[in-house]
């Protein structure tokens, strides 16, 4: 006999409204090598995607690191905040 | 020159001159302080720019929010950054030459005759006649250091009032010390990463 599978939290589930975004922002103070280290470090991305996101943040002013519920993306904002990435976040956008 | 290096023991460990060590010590000392000045007043966003960088908004939109996460999260933001400091202070070891008071003294001397000469500066070509120091960081420190070499520039760069484009717009007699320091801290924490990054 098998047990139910446990019923999705449902709660963190962003179906009927748009998710979150976590946004890194461009500043001239922080090094290209220590932003890729921080994604990479932080997010556990591959290096290559850490470049990628860095160079976005570099090139175009911002980047979306991260999608999710909200108080998903504030833990990773306040942990950006920590390594003195400046970040935010906001709704997803359409 | 490369100042860190990954050792066997997966410790890092990076060379300073002891005027260095000084400089560091009087910068982390600077960032306490700022840090200290900043928990007072942490339930509001602060009228110091460099404590707005250090704590940026997390919502650009909404106010309201921006300053709901504040109060939420500034005092552990200050704290963890307080923490780090001091980490990086301890790793620093005692704030005393090596030898006796006699040489102590001759070495600041010495270091007082070096000043002022012309070309004296501070920082990756200071003077060098003492021996470098060497600096052992575990994973903890490597961290701690991390943080707070980005939170000195960060706030240094806000001092120099560098604008996004990377111009630094503040002129006058601090303003070259404050912009060596400012690029030796970027050096330092540029050596550290690539220690870190393999």
């Amino acid at each position: 006999m098998s047990l139910p599978a446990p019923l999705p939290d449902l709660r963190d589930a962003p179906l009927l409204e748009r998710p979150w975004v976590t946004i890194v922002w461009d500043d001239p103070v922080n090094l290209m090598s220590y932003v890729a280290y921080v994604f990479r470090s932080y997010f556990g991305v591959s290096a290559e995607q850490a470049e990628r996101l860095m160079l976005q943040v570099h090139n175009n002013g911002r980047a979306v690191v991260a999608t999710g519920n909200r108080e998903e993306m504030e833990r990773h904002v306040e942990a950006m905040h920590d390594y003195g990435l400046w970040a935010t976040l906001a709704r997803a956008e359409e | 020159m490369m100042r860190f290096t990954r050792e066997a023991s997966g410790n890092v460990s990076g060379q300073f001159f002891p005027v260095e060590i000084d400089l560091l010590r009087l910068a982390v000392s600077q960032l306490i302080d700022l840090l200290d000045a900043a928990a007072s007043h942490a339930l509001g966003a602060s009228a110091d720019p460099a404590v707005r960088r250090l704590l940026p908004d997390a919502y650009r939109e909404d106010a309201e929010a921006a300053a709901e996460f504040r109060r939420f999260t500034a005092d552990g933001l200050i704290d963890r950054k307080e923490a780090n400091a001091r980490a990086v202070l301890a790793s620093l070891g005692e704030e005393e030459y090596p030898g006796d008071a006699d040489e102590r003294d001759a070495a600041e001397h010495d270091a007082d005759e070096r000043e002022d000469e012309p070309g004296a500066s501070v920082g990756a070509d200071g003077p060098e006649d003492l021996p470098p120091v060497t600096v052992l960081l575990d994973d903890a420190a490597v961290q701690s250091w991390l943080r707070t070499l980005t939170d000195l520039r960060l706030t240094l760069a806000e001092r120099l009032e560098i604008t996004p484009d990377g111009v630094q717009h503040l002129s006058g007699e601090e303003a070259p010390f404050l912009a060596n320091v400012y690029e030796w801290l970027g050096m330092v924490q540029e050596s550290l990463v690539h220690a870190i990054d393999v």
